[in-house]
């Protein structure tokens, strides 16, 4: 069992490293290998569920003074996130097969996605709070190559500000994981299970959360990561980066520490502010990446009001939302790819009527922004569900009801995009859909969005184990 | 006579024997071999030091007593070194290696005097760390000096003697603080030896005497500061590193300055603990340091000139480190005037690599030099990554058990003051990056091919050295917590 979650931390990490080696003679070997590292993720996770759900918690420990003992554990948090990630990005190598093809560098980008992803892993299962910190820093590093692939001017801004906005975020966190060190002697999470937690700490801590997850009023470097390639969005948004953030408030929030009540008052406002201003940006945007990226910000917020009222209805909502976002959105942006790849122009007042040279792509798209949207049967309908009732449990109808005015404008807003990319007159005729790698990862990951809904029992059954550890 | 008696022996001995043979073959003949030689000195001492440490460290004891061959039969014991000193010892070495590496490509007139001034400053630096009185320490301090202004100046070239002559007039002044500080402190203790000065010398009754033993300490800890570059002393150091050749700045840049100033300043805090005013002076310069440091390399154009004053900047970690005033915060700014070492030192390889291929410094002429030189460009991610204190390398770690001394003695808001600020240094990382590696390739270094040689060696093996302490300073704890330090 601990030799499972090795290797399901260390394969991607380890792998990451080799894969610039094996490129530089055969680079299909290469993207096989990209593919399996991030799968043998997966198969990990997968095969560690049973144990999880039978309540066991493998968990491997390196005892060090000063409070810094290293550990990694796997429990039904870290094992759902785990499996959310891993899926999603095993999709989107798949994809970027096609997409980064011709382009230089790819060397690069196969290690840092891999590293993305292991850094992922490892933040998941991490017991310690210092752990957590390395694994969020080398999250940056990688972010940081990934959004200046291109390597133009422009993208290495975007680059760097998403770098000093996470770090800085970060730093500031470790402040809080400092304060919490010096009062209770110890970075083991496993060792500071129900701890009062400084309030001065949580605030410090937050802010690298909100940074991380990009929630306002630190959100802006999100949509200004657009710049880089579509596969590298989608990871940032949907598999890895911004999911950190809410993971992490789930694991030392929810889960280990307790804090001032006053905080589950707090957050979920901050979510409700960050949810309706980024629904708004992303009613006015016409760059069809940017409509996205502030859909994003949107509906992560309404993963952290979720995760942050303080009751297991809205936490499991929580959860299951980051598996359907994760699925839908990780769509969302690999279809916005296909297209903005194909015309070059990522602005949706020069699209038009490309339901018939995208057929596929189209289809894609509309079930992924019906799930995002929330219509049922789709997984993203059971999430909302539980969240809005989380909200309503914890006696917070007007929170529950700006949940609800979000819905309709993520309905408003996409059904936008929708009509004004795949509908109405035609305006590309030469366009179509190539890679067939990149096609199918949409329409997987698509079909994916309504399965998860039919089947959302099993996730939830896992869900729900999270909140039975406090 | 013990191993470690032989072993002790080296530090002097190596150096000065090089010396001797360098300059009785004649030039041409050594020509070829001379770098060779010295590097050979460089590993011999790093070999030694570690195996010295190991000893001394298996023996038990605190610290080990030595003296030249022929008085150490007669039992007299005036040199010592301790676990410090042998870590700083094995530092010294390491570098010395990587500048003779570098040396091979950039040195090509005066390679013997390169060797000669090489030696001599080994030499110093070397007597520094095993002798046991103030006065002698400065003695060797000063050979160290003369060694590295007439370094600095060996091409005689404006820029060159320009930087040689600064450096020099404020170790003068440095000088005469430290001079004037010691036969103050004379007066008040009666000795300068390490065995006879207490931290009494400061409580008590106020009177003249004491009075002069706390001026001493404040010329003492100025004079030490120049000589360390920390901030409001630091002006001539960009200066000397940018004009002395790559391999020279290597040595002032990743020892030089470390020995001789900061060590320097440790001997004050190891020999007055629980001096607050001390370690206010050094909490103020510290922060100081580092915020000023960061900003000017913030604001540089040549590579050379960002690496220099992020060594200014990172200095100000290492004397937070000391001024914790704890053991734990001893072994943290050890710990990061090591993992400083290393990655400064890369810095100044990867500036080496470029002038050598580029024939120029500045990083507004460079970009996207990452698709030629990808070694280079991975070297200076790597290094100010860990100047940076981003996990997992080096530099993360020995940055937080600083925090984490700091934060235990109490001093919660300079920690978090010098946690945030290292946000500075990820801003010239990136600015330089930006500049120079990451971004399209600017047209006018198409034809340029990465180095090769004893500076990618030296690249490839700092670059190691930096992620493989930092994934494996686990070890370093175990270690630590086994020898009781911590």
């Amino acid at each position: 069992m601990q030799a499972t979650l090795l290797v399901c931390i260390f394969t991607p990490l380890i792998g990451a490293c080799l894969l610039p080696l094996i490129g530089q003679r055969a680079p299909r070997v290469r993207n096989l290998f990209s593919l399996l590292f991030v799968l043998a993720s997966f198969l990990c996770s997968a095969s560690l569920l049973p144990a999880v759900l039978s309540g066991s918690k493998p968990l491997i420990r390196l005892a060090l003074p000063l409070g810094l003992s290293l550990g990694f554990q796997a429990d039904a948090l870290s094992v759902f996130m785990a499996m959310t990630a891993s899926l999603v990005a095993c999709v989107i190598l798949i994809y970027s097969f096609g997409y980064i093809k011709d382009y230089d560098n790819q060397n690069e980008y196969y290690f840092m996605a891999v590293l993305f992803l292991g850094a992922m892993m490892g933040l998941v299962y991490s017991t310690s709070l210092i752990l957590l910190y390395v694994f969020w820093e080398i999250s940056a590093i990688a972010c940081w190559r990934l959004i200046g692939f291109y390597r133009e001017e422009l993208t290495i801004v975007r680059a760097n500000k998403a770098y000093v906005v996470t770090v800085f975020g970060a730093l500031i966190m470790l402040v809080g994981f400092l304060g919490i060190w010096g009062q209770t002697g110890t970075f083991e999470l496993t060792a500071m299970q129900g701890a009062h937690v400084p309030a001065w700490c949580v605030v410090l801590i937050l802010f690298g959360i909100l940074s991380k997850s990009a929630t306002f009023p630190l959100h802006s470097w999100l949509p200004d990561a657009g710049v880089a390639p579509s596969p590298v969005t989608s990871l940032l948004h949907a598999a890895v980066l911004v999911k950190i953030g809410v993971y992490a408030y789930a694991r030392l929030f929810a889960v280990t520490f307790t804090i001032d009540p006053v905080f589950t008052q707090i957050v979920p406002i901050i979510a409700a502010v960050s949810a309706l201003i980024s629904a708004g940006c992303a009613m006015v945007e016409t760059d069809i990446k940017r409509i996205i990226a502030y859909s994003t910000i949107s509906q992560l917020a309404f993963i952290l009001l979720g995760v942050s009222i303080g009751n297991e209805t809205g936490l499991v909502g929580g959860m299951l939302y980051i598996l359907a976002h994760s699925v839908a959105k990780g769509g969302l942006f690999l279809c916005a790819g296909i297209v903005e790849h194909n015309l070059h122009t990522k602005d949706i007042n020069q699209m038009g009527g490309l339901y018939k040279r995208f057929p596929l792509t189209a289809v894609a798209f509309a079930l992924c922004s019906l799930s995002v949207m929330g219509v049922p049967p789709f997984s993203g309908y059971f999430a909302k569900f539980l969240v809005v009732q989380g909200a309503l449990t914890a006696n917070q109808p007007w929170l529950a009801g700006v949940f609800i005015l979000g819905a309709f404008m993520t309905v408003f807003y996409l059904s936008r995009v929708f009509f004004k990319v795949f509908l109405g007159p035609e305006t590309n005729h030469h366009a179509h859909e190539k890679s067939r790698a990149m096609v199918g990862s949409v329409v997987f990951l698509g079909v994916l969005a309504l399965v998860l809904g039919v089947f959302i029992s099993l996730p939830a059954e896992l869900a729900s184990r999270i909140w039975g550890v406090l | 006579m013990s191993a470690l008696a032989v072993i002790t022996q080296l530090f002097l001995a190596l150096p000065l024997l090089a010396l001797v043979v360098n300059n009785l073959v004649p030039r041409e003949t050594m020509r070829h071999t001379t770098i060779g030689m010295s590097a050979g000195v460089a590993t011999a001492q790093l070999l030694a030091a570690i195996i010295g440490f190991v000893l001394l460290s298996a023996s038990g004891e605190s610290s080990f007593r030595f003296a030249l061959a022929w008085d150490a039969a007669k039992g007299l014991g005036y040199f010592r070194v301790d676990l410090v000193t042998l870590f700083l010892l094995a530092c010294v070495g390491l570098v010395s290696l990587i500048a003779n590496l570098t040396a091979f490509t950039t040195i090509d007139d005066h390679r013997s005097s390169f060797t000669n001034l090489l030696m001599v400053m080994l030499l110093g630096m070397n007597g520094m760390l095993i002798v046991r009185d103030l006065f002698s320490l400065y003695v060797f301090m000063e050979v160290t000096g003369i060694a590295s202004f007439v370094m600095i100046g060996m091409y005689k070239s404006t820029r060159d003697l320009e930087g040689a002559f600064k450096y020099m007039v404020l170790s003068m002044l440095a000088t005469i603080f430290i001079l004037t500080g010691l036969s103050l402190l004379f007066i008040k203790a009666g000795s300068l030896s390490f065995d006879l000065l207490r931290p009494a010398l400061f409580e008590g009754v106020v009177d003249a005497k004491t009075l002069l033993s706390w001026v001493a300490l404040v010329l003492l800890v100025s004079g030490y500061a120049i000589k360390s570059g920390v901030v409001p002393f630091h002006s001539w150091l960009p200066d000397a590193y940018e004009s002395a050749d790559s391999a020279v700045s290597i040595m002032l840049s990743g020892i030089v300055t470390k020995i001789a100033g900061v060590y320097s300043m440790l001997v004050l805090v190891r020999l007055f603990p629980g001096n607050m005013a001390l370690r206010g002076t050094l909490l103020v310069l510290g922060l100081l340091t580092i915020i000023t440091g960061a900003l000017l390399a913030l604001q540089q154009q040549s590579f050379k000139r960002i690496a220099a004053y992020s060594s200014v900047s990172q200095m100000g970690y290492i004397l937070l480190g000391f001024a914790a005033d704890t053991r734990l915060g001893i072994i943290a700014g050890l710990l990061y005037l090591l993992t400083h070492a290393l990655a400064k030192t890369a810095l100044f390889t990867n500036a080496a690599a470029l002038e050598k291929r580029l024939g120029t410094l500045n990083v507004n002429e460079m970009g996207g030099l990452q698709a030629k030189m990808p070694v280079t460009a991975f070297s200076s991610v790597a290094a100010l990554l860990s100047i940076a204190g981003v996990p997992p390398l080096a530099g993360f770690w020995s940055k937080l058990l600083v925090l984490i001394a700091l934060w235990s003695a109490g001093l919660r808001g300079v920690a978090a003051a010098a946690l945030l600020l290292s946000i500075l240094s990820g801003a010239y990382f990136l600015r330089l990056q930006k500049k120079a590696f990451f971004g399209k390739l600017n047209p006018r270094w198409n034809s340029v091919v990465e180095i090769t040689g004893g500076i990618q060696v030296s690249e490839l093996l700092l670059s190691i050295a930096t992620i493989a302490i930092g994934l494996l300073f686990p070890l370093v704890l175990l270690y630590l917590q086994h020898a009781g330090l911590v």
